[in-house]
């Protein structure tokens, strides 16, 4: 599903996030990034969303290459990934289901529809009660969960996720590791920038270990 | 197709909340607007006014003989068959008694013309030749002023003349300021969508994470721009209104003293379309503007 092959990415500056970077990830995977801070974990998922353009080498999603895709045909293939940050993303100017609707609102659905969609995703992620909360109200790990849920109410075939449990605590990181465990199972391709080592012991799947931009395997 | 209407149609509510969220800025804008769009629009209907003042006044030239008072009976002869001739449609004698009479009836002089001892109006011709291009006037009245006994001829029509050439320059000078109205009207509009899509930058810049196209992120802009622009047009109306509620006394007063009966008329249906048409467009234009510009430089500062 997702194959780079040679890709160097050097941001203006001079800084090389990613060296000759070679690897495969096929349909229906668990992999797990790994790797010190700097080490190119979040280029190689903005790489994949078409967020940054490599320097040189191909990296291609779903037989298209990515990286040299047209500007306009971008959103397209965006649609098709659910993105979830460390940060959020969120928006504050709108409740909990405003925010979860925002991706169907983009693809164009009937909005009753979409309403019930987002209503399913939320009431998975347990923030049912809070749908007409804001996001501002919620906690790290409610507001993580908001994300997540965002990132799943289109239904994508690939999940890439940036540190999903960097700023919570055990219990909160847990259940979300939980989460895609289960999403693992329905046959979603999931790729998880981690340095979560109990998570990673916890749900199995593959390790790719990256060291200064430099891509080694480890068996987990 | 439905997909496209549905987006339109959340586009539509979504510029309709951004302009009730802020409804002072909307209000200032239109105002703006609407001023800057009343000044060309209240020439344009004044020298409507005009123009219409102008056509109620003989458009058909004429051509006034005076004859001179010590003119013989034979001179006299003499200018009515010329007068007679194929190049004159009509022509009509004006005796100068009946001259003075209704000069005291029309312009109610009664008691000064009363008061005169002699009449010192000349007997006079009024001819309308069949001719209207300016040069052939022109030498129908110096041939007939030639003619003996004549004292002076006048061409009525060089004064409603040089008004249409006046009004011309008016006509040219209005096009000219809306023009620069326009010009004035996208900025107003550029210039507030700007400030909005700077206030949105974070749902810009999120709503592309996941998978807005440049379109779907400009399209409430647009709309909120549009809108702009028909609230400045209606807020133009309402300063017309004001200023011409304000002017009709007035107005009619000093027709009034020139015997005249005159209403101020307000724009036809046609024009206040057209009017708010234009101001629709150029406030969307202001908005596309702005919007690409501005999106450009959201992507560059990421």
């Amino acid at each position: 599903m997702i194959q780079f092959s040679q890709v160097t990415k050097r941001y203006p500056g001079g800084h090389e996030a990613l060296s000759g970077v070679n690897l495969a990830i096929e349909k229906g995977e668990l992999v797990f990034l790994t790797g010190h801070s700097g080490a190119g974990k979040s280029t190689l998922l903005k790489l994949i969303a078409a967020i940054e353009r490599p320097t040189s080498g191909m990296v291609s999603v779903s037989g298209q290459n990515v990286g040299r895709l047209p500007q306009r045909a971008i959103p397209y293939l965006r649609r098709n990934i659910g993105l979830i940050f460390q940060d959020h993303k969120l928006l504050f100017d709108r409740n909990v289901i405003e925010n979860v609707v925002l991706p169907l609102d983009i693809a164009g659905l009937d909005r009753r529809e979409s309403l019930k969609r987002a209503r399913a995703v939320i009431d998975k992620v347990g923030l049912l009660k809070r749908e007409k909360a804001n996001p501002v109200s919620l906690s790290g790990g409610e507001q993580q969960r908001l994300c997540i849920a965002r990132a799943l109410v289109s239904r994508p075939a690939l999940l890439l996720a940036d540190e999903p449990t960097g700023n919570l605590d055990a219990g909160y990181a847990a259940d979300i590791m939980t989460m895609f465990r289960d999403f693992h199972q329905v046959g979603t391709t999931l790729v998880i920038a981690t340095h979560d080592d109990r998570a990673i012991t916890v749900l199995g799947g593959r390790t790719l270990q990256l060291d200064h931009g430099k891509i080694g395997e480890a068996a987990a | 197709m439905i997909g496209w209407l549905r987006h339109q149609k959340h586009a539509l509510a979504a510029a309709l909340r951004r302009l009730g969220a802020h409804p002072v800025a909307t209000l200032l804008t239109a105002l703006a607007m609407g001023v800057a769009i009343s000044l060309p629009g209240g020439l344009y209907l004044g020298l409507g006014h005009l123009d219409r003042l102008a056509g109620d006044l003989p458009a058909q030239p004429e051509i006034s003989i005076f004859l001179d008072a010590e003119a013989s009976n034979a001179q006299k002869q003499a200018i009515a068959v010329r007068l007679k001739q194929p190049d004159i449609a009509e022509a009509r004698y004006v005796p100068k008694d009946v001259a003075l009479a209704a000069l005291s009836e029309a312009q109610d002089l009664t008691d000064i013309t009363a008061g005169l001892t002699q009449n010192p109006l000349p007997d006079a011709w009024v001819a309308r030749p069949h001719t209207a291009s300016r040069e052939e006037l022109a030498r129908i009245a110096a041939e007939l002023g030639k003619l003996q006994g004549v004292a002076e001829t006048h061409l009525d029509s060089q004064w409603a003349e040089r008004l249409q050439a006046a009004l011309a320059i008016g006509r040219t000078g209005v096009w000219l300021l809306a023009g620069l109205f326009a010009i004035a009207l996208v900025a107003i509009s550029g210039n507030a969508i700007r400030a909005q899509v700077l206030a949105r930058r974070d749902e810009i810049l999120v709503s592309r994470l996941i998978g807005a196209t440049d379109r779907y992120i400009r399209r409430p802009f647009l709309y909120v721009g549009a809108l702009q622009g028909l609230l400045g047009g209606l807020a133009a109306g309402g300063v017309l209104a004001v200023v011409g509620t304000l002017l009709r006394a007035p107005v009619e007063h000093l027709a009034g003293l020139y015997g005249s009966v005159f209403h101020l008329l307000p724009p036809s249906a046609i024009e206040i379309v057209a009017v708010l048409g234009l101001t629709t467009l150029f406030g969307w234009l202001g908005a596309w503007l702005s919007v690409t510009r501005a999106l450009h430089q959201v992507e560059a500062a990421r």
